[in-house]
């Protein structure tokens, strides 16, 4: 099983699209601090100051990594850990690498399990990459000071400021810490549902498409108030519970609640990629 | 391992898969043993890579049962460890080496790569420094040969190509089948699919003959070729030999040709036409199959479709 994993792990990252990953996430990162810095330079001369942890985040290198990993987690990151996921056995089949790999007495259940591992790891790898980069841009640019938090709830309005509170520099980096780990684990529906659809299918984009479909109407549908309580449910619904940590001095009580929920899928999409495999007549 | 002495290398029995209403193979059984190389022959789409896959334990039969050394298969068997196979063309991690592909693919079940017979599969592959390109940059002949590199790394007892010239130019299938022979001269057990019958003439001592799924014929090249058609014969005495011959139940047609006389066949073996010119006392100095494979093939296949049509070597 080991080895199977590090032979997995091999065939999976060394490739050009890894690359390209890479720089998307250090880029991208780069480009949001800019962004934030640019921002602050207009608030000090009385400018709009933008929404929530993006307007903070110029007090402290600290907070860039939330404010980025908040940009971030919604689309680039999806699109990423789709791709992986989604391509995890999809791209094997795609190759007609599969049925080679699978004529080695490997057992099909290992198989799905090391790949899955490693999409995982891999989704795991590509959010503290984003994360490292803005702590560590977000540092030299603003340093790593304590922010002191307005109520946010009565800012911009009648701009009667009430009371805030402050965030040290540790508290920052162990919030940082605790949100870079619920994004990441935020993906485990989408790497379970993305290994499930690259079971069922040996076109690769086809697998990739699904697993990001599922997410983009999952968040439209989300975005549908009317839905109520249903929404709950959604993989997506969870997925920013985090913020209240550093805009509400809160470890939110939904951060569980997105945990659990991604278990479920993770639990039921999981054994769903692992039956199938195991009864699929491979043909590529 | 008990098994593997007595039991045939491959031994299929009342195997069926359907897809759907399509019916792949139907009730299909033969046996390979032990240094045999097996040709099985079918024109396409009569079930030769669906039977492989299933042999292979990348398909589940819909009926019957396929055993490899005697043991049943299944998905990840461990004596497919002893199988050296190629399905359908060779495939890669287009984006890796070849030598990558080669290391990854023998390291995935824990096998440590010092085990692995690199030399003597590179040697048969003959890609020389190519191994280290990625294998995007290969042509389909490279494909092949570095596929049967892979499938050579565990030293296989058996062999299971399918249709290993498929798609190959010219240059390249005469590479292939000169790399088939070289690998059959080490007495290997081979089971070959193709179409091609003139590659199953002349790499295999047995075929099984396949079309729709179900088994028509199963033998000896020589049976198969011998048992209809068409036969060249040197004797002493063309003449009385010639009225001879014609009194034989099966014998067509008997022409003079050149020293000697071919005879038209429907049915009977080379033997019985020996057999009766030397009851009548006539010296045979020759008796060989004018007829290739390809028309024995073709014959088999049509007897098949013509109800009540005699074959010849059905076991
Ligand atoms: N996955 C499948 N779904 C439906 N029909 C299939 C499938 N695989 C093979 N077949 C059909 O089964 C028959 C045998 O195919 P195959 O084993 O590939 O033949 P061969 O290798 O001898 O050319 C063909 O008619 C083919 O169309
Ligand atoms: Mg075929």
């Amino acid at each position: 099983m080991i080895a199977l994993v590090r032979t997995e792990f091999v065939k999976a990252a060394r490739r050009t699209r890894s690359l390209v990953i890479v720089a998307l996430l250090i880029g991208l990162p780069a480009l949001i601090l800019f962004a934030i810095h640019r921002r602050a330079g207009r608030a000090d001369r009385g400018g709009d100051r933008g929404e929530g942890l993006f307007r903070l985040a110029h007090q402290s290198g600290l907070l860039v990594p939330a404010a980025v990993l908040s940009v971030m987690s919604g689309f680039l990151l999806v699109v990423i850990a789709g791709t992986i996921a989604g391509d995890s056995i999809a791209g094997d089949a795609a190759w007609g690498n599969l049925r080679y790999v699978l004529i080695r007495p490997v057992s099909r259940v290992k198989l799905v399990l090391a790949k899955g591992l490693v999409a995982g790891f891999l989704i795991w790898a590509a959010t503290v990459l984003v994360m490292v980069a803005a702590l560590v841009g977000g540092v030299l640019f603003f340093g790593a000071h304590p922010v002191t938090v307005p109520n946010l709830s009565a800012f911009g309005g009648t701009g009667a400021l009430s009371f805030g509170f402050t965030l040290s520099s540790s508290a920052l980096v162990l919030r940082v810490l605790i949100a870079t780990a619920y994004v990441a684990f935020g993906y485990s529906a989408l790497l379970a549902m993305g290994t499930f659809f690259s079971t069922l299918t040996d076109t690769a984009t086809g697998a990739i498409g699904a697993t990001i479909g599922v997410y983009i109407i999952s968040e439209i549908l989300n975005s549908i108030t009317e839905l109520g309580q249903v929404r709950y449910a959604f993989p997506t619904h969870y997925l920013d519970a985090w913020e209240p940590m550093f805009t509400g001095n809160t470890y939110p009580h939904d951060m569980i609640v997105g945990v659990v929920v991604q278990l479920v899928y993770l639990v039921v999409f999981g054994a769903a990629a692992l039956v199938w495999f195991q009864r699929k007549d491979i043909r590529s | 391992m008990s098994d593997s002495r007595d039991a045939p290398v491959v031994a299929v029995e009342g195997l069926s898969k359907h897809f759907g209403n399509v019916v792949a193979v139907d009730d299909l059984s033969f046996t390979v043993a032990r240094g045999e190389v097996c040709g099985l022959l079918g024109p396409n789409g009569a079930g030769k890579t669906t039977s492989l896959r299933v042999l292979m334990g990348l398909e589940r039969p819909s009926r019957g049962s396929v055993r490899l050394f005697g043991e049943p298969v299944r998905a990840g068997s461990p004596q497919l460890a002893r199988v050296g196979a190629m399905v359908e063309q060779a495939a890669f991690v287009p984006h890796l080496s070849g030598l990558l592909n080669l290391k990854l693919w023998w390291e995935a079940d824990g096998s440590r790569w010092g085990r692995a017979d690199l030399d003597g599969a590179l040697a048969v592959a003959g890609l020389g420094d190519a191994v280290h390109r990625t294998v995007r940059t290969y042509s389909q002949g490279m494909k092949q040969r570095l596929g049967f590199a892979r499938l050579l790394l565990g030293r296989p007892e058996l062999l299971v190509l399918d249709e290993p010239t498929n798609g190959l130019d010219p240059g390249e299938i005469r590479e292939v089948r000169e790399l088939i022979g070289r690998l059959t001269e080490h007495g290997s057990t081979v089971l070959l699919s193709s179409h091609h019958l003139s590659e199953v003439e002349q790499t295999c001592t047995n075929v099984v003959v396949m079309n729709y799924g179900r088994l028509i014929s199963q033998g000896t090249v020589s049976e198969l070729i011998g048992s209809s058609g068409s036969v060249y014969i040197e004797v002493d005495d063309r003449e009385r030999a010639r009225t001879v011959l014609e009194a034989i139940d099966g014998v067509r047609t008997v022409h003079l040709q050149g020293d000697g006389l071919t005879v038209d066949t429907t049915a009977g073996r080379r033997s019985d036409l020996n057999a009766a010119l030397v009851r009548a006392g006539l010296q045979v100095e020759t008796i060989m199959p004018t007829q290739r494979l390809e028309d024995a093939f073709l014959d088999l296949l049509d007897a098949r479709n013509t109800p009540g049509a005699p074959i010849g070597a059905t076991s």
